[in-house]
Order: C-alpha cells, then sequence, then structure tokens
C-alpha cells in the first residue's frame, strides 16, 4: 500500500467510516511505516481539536423566546390562512357551478341569437337579389309583397292587443297551416303538377 | 512494533444507525425504515406536524445548542449565528409537512442548518462584514465556550491551548464552504457520512475527498501545535 492512499484513507478510519478490509489494510501499513503513523496521530488529533469546536453550547435564552415567537408569529398567520382557505373551500364548489350556469346560459342566447340571424339573413339577401335579377318574374314580387306587408305590420304593432284578440285569444294561436301559407298561395300549381312516380302509378 | 489499532481514543465511534440507501431513499408511504421509526426525534417531529407545538419547544431545546454551535463555527459571528439558528428552527416550523420520517430528522435538520449558513457565507455583502467584526490576535474570545483541555495543567500549557483554539477557529472559517461544511457537519454526534453527504446535496465520496482536503489544510497549518 502507498503512503498517498493510506493518508487519503485516514480521516474516514478515524471516523470509523472504513470498511473493515481497508482498515486492516492501513493498520498494517501504519504499522510498517513511521511516517504514516505520525499522520495517522496527527490527523487524529487536529479532528478531535474541530469536534471540541463542534461541541454544542449554552442557548441565550432570549434566543428561544425570539425563536418561539416567531413560531408562534407564523403558526397564527398559518391558521388565518387555512381560516380563508376553509371559507373559499366551503363557497367553491357552488360558486363555480353558478358561473358555469351563466357562462353556459350566456354562450347558448349568443348562439342561438347568432343562428336565427344566420338563418334569416341569407334568404332576405336571396329575396332581394332574386328581386333585382328578374323585376319583371311575378313570383319574388308575391313574395316581396308578402313580407312587406309583414313588416309594415311589425311596424305598426300596437303596444297592447285589440280589445277583440283580447277577448278571444284562442282565435289567434300560431297554427301549423299558417306557416305553410305559401304553399298554399301555390296550391295550384302543386296539384296540375304531374309527378313521374303518380303516372307510373296511374299506368299500373 | 505494537500493532496500530485505527481510531482507539478518538473523539467520534462508529454510527451505528444507518439511514436508508438512496435506492431505499423514497419508499412507499407509510412504509418507515425500523432504525428511524424508533427515533424520538423522528416522533417529535411528527406530534409537530399533527398540530402539537409543545414538540417544536421540545425539538428547539434538544437541537439549538448543536445548530447554534454548527452556525457559530460556520459564520464566524455570535450576531449572525444567532439569527441563523433562529431562521433554521422557524423553517422546521415552516416546512415541517415537507418532512417525510424516511430519514432522521437531525439529517434533515442539518441540510436546513447548512444551506443557510452556506448562503450566509455567500452573500457579496458579507465580505466586508467579516472584515469589520474580524477578531484581532490580542482580543479575548467573546463567544462559544472554551475548549476542554484536559492535558493543560500549567498556565503556560493553558495559554497554548487557547492560542491553538483561536488557531483553528480561524483556519476552519478560512477553508472553503464546503469544506468547513462538511469538517463541521462530521463532527456533529450522530451524523454518519451518509447524513453529511445528505445534508451536503453529495455522495459519500465527496465527502471523503472534502474531508482529506480540509484535514491536510489544518494539519499543514498546525503543524507546530501538533
Amino acid at each position: 500500500m502507498r503512503c498517498r492512499r493510506a493518508q487519503r484513507w485516514m480521516v474516514a478510519a478515524v471516523d470509523g467510516e472504513l470498511s473493515p478490509r481497508r482498515r486492516r489494510m492501513l493498520e498494517g501499513h501504519a504499522a510498517s511505516c513511521s511516517e504514516c503513523r505520525r499522520e495517522l496521530v496527527a490527523t487524529g488529533a487536529v479532528l478531535q481539536r474541530v469536534a471540541g469546536l463542534a461541541a454544542e453550547c449554552e442557548v441565550p435564552s432570549p434566543l428561544e423566546q425570539a425563536t418561539l415567537r416567531r413560531v408562534r408569529l407564523l403558526a397564527a398567520a398559518e391558521a388565518e390562512q387555512s381560516a380563508e382557505r376553509g371559507w373559499w373551500t366551503a363557497f367553491r364548489a357552488p360558486a363555480l357551478a353558478l358561473a358555469t350556469a351563466v357562462v353556459a346560459i350566456v354562450v347558448v342566447g349568443l348562439t342561438r341569437g347568432t343562428g336565427d340571424r344566420q338563418a334569416v339573413m341569407p334568404r332576405a339577401l336571396d329575396q332581394r337579389r332574386v328581386a333585382a335579377q328578374a323585376p319583371a318574374r311575378e313570383k319574388p314580387r308575391v313574395v316581396a309583397s308578402r313580407e312587406r306587408p309583414a313588416a309594415k305590420a311589425a311596424e305598426s304593432l300596437p303596444a297592447e292587443p285589440p280589445p277583440e284578440l283580447a277577448a278571444a285569444p284562442e282565435l289567434f294561436m300560431e297554427l301549423p297551416i299558417l306557416r305553410n301559407m305559401e304553399k298554399l298561395e301555390h296550391f295550384e300549381a302543386i296539384r296540375t303538377t304531374t309527378l313521374d312516380d303518380g303516372g307510373e302509378q296511374s299506368n299500373g | 512494533m505494537a500493532p496500530v489499532r485505527v481510531g482507539e481514543g478518538m473523539p467520534k465511534p462508529p454510527v451505528p444507525v444507518q439511514p436508508p440507501a438512496p435506492s431505499q431513499a423514497a419508499p412507499e408511504a407509510g412504509s418507515v425504515p425500523a432504525a428511524v421509526a424508533a427515533d424520538p426525534d423522528v416522533a417529535l417531529m411528527l406530534r409537530l406536524q399533527a398540530g402539537d407545538e409543545a414538540a417544536f419547544q421540545d425539538l428547539f431545546r434538544k437541537f439549538s445548542p448543536r445548530v447554534l454551535q454548527f452556525a457559530r463555527r460556520f459564520v464566524g459571528s455570535e450576531a449572525q449565528a444567532e439569527e441563523l439558528a433562529q431562521d433554521v428552527f422557524v423553517q422546521v416550523f415552516r416546512f415541517r409537512h415537507r418532512y417525510r420520517p424516511q430519514s432522521r430528522f437531525s439529517t434533515w435538520l442539518f441540510t436546513i442548518a447548512t444551506n443557510l449558513c452556506l448562503n450566509e457565507v455567500r452573500r457579496p455583502e458579507r465580505h466586508l462584514r467579516v472584515d469589520i467584526w474580524d477578531r484581532r490576535d490580542g482580543e479575548e474570545r467573546a463567544e462559544g465556550p472554551p475548549l476542554p483541555d484536559p492535558s493543560a495543567v500549567t498556565p503556560e500549557q493553558g495559554a497554548l491551548a487557547r492560542q491553538l483554539e483561536r488557531r483553528l477557529e480561524a483556519l476552519v472559517a478560512a477553508l472553503p464552504p464546503k469544506q468547513r461544511a462538511a469538517l463541521l457537519l462530521s463532527r456533529m454526534d450522530g451524523l454518519a457520512y451518509r447524513d453529511v453527504a445528505e445534508a451536503l446535496g453529495s455522495t459519500e465520496g465527496a465527502v471523503k475527498a472534502l474531508l482529506f482536503r480540509a484535514t491536510q489544510t489544518l494539519k499543514r497549518a498546525l503543524g507546530e501545535y501538533l
């Protein structure tokens, strides 16, 4: 064993942190090397002195009091924080549910409004385009004439229903047939149109 | 020639407590090594975690002398050491829920102490402060207990022992921070090299190397006294 390696192991040997095999090797070397023997003794002495430096000392009473005071303040602050957190935890679920409901209502409302506008606007634009392209044709004029009174009627709606309507509201119900008024207008054309299927059936 | 027995009469016996190996450092929750479970300090810490503030007081009374002395030797100033010792225990309380009983309480405590001391000595404004507070050689030592020296029976020997102590303090204070930390931690009762490595965030091999370099420096400088 070389002296350099032996010296590297000395601190661990003094501290009892050397493996038994290495300890035996070091002891064998130190028995035959006076220089390493001296080094080993010096290492032990230095470490003993340093251990004396690191020995416990008396803690001044004000230090203990100051530390405990700081810890009590910290504990009080933590308790306050946890109380605030407890309040929020209790109300968090309902608050989140309410907020979600509000957002959902707003989103649905906006979507519906946009959808209606998108559904109405192209139809109105188409009708205007058709009317502009073929002013001589009758159909657009019919459609336009149907819309114009409706718009006028909407503009001239009274603030309150007339007394007749108020007296008999069941007569003014929105019936499905009213929604098919356009088809009724063209009833004659539809009735006289010959369908291929119908022709085959009549032939058969 | 009589065989040489290494470590005979030395102050630090082998530490019997074996903390968990690195591979077992993070076992499943609830599984606590037997040696650690039997540690009364761990029990105190668990009581503190459960909200028992009296346990904190017990821990403070038990460990504050060692922590204070460690900080004194590390930063070399009484006032700063007291501040640091306070900070260490306040950190223990603040982060008590982060402590896991897989490692010994003293290891965890000295990890906090080491980190705070290293931060303190690395602060750039500290260098000026140390220069101002540095004691002159002729000044009597105003802090810490005197080193016990049973061999000092005459006044001359006592004076020599005090001189050696002052010299040693200055040498330790002049060591690089990591060497200083390793040296002081390894002199703490019950801290094995593995615990020192954990406190320093390094390996046992690195701790041995730090201790070797620190001891070589001290031996060279104290040659006349040894």
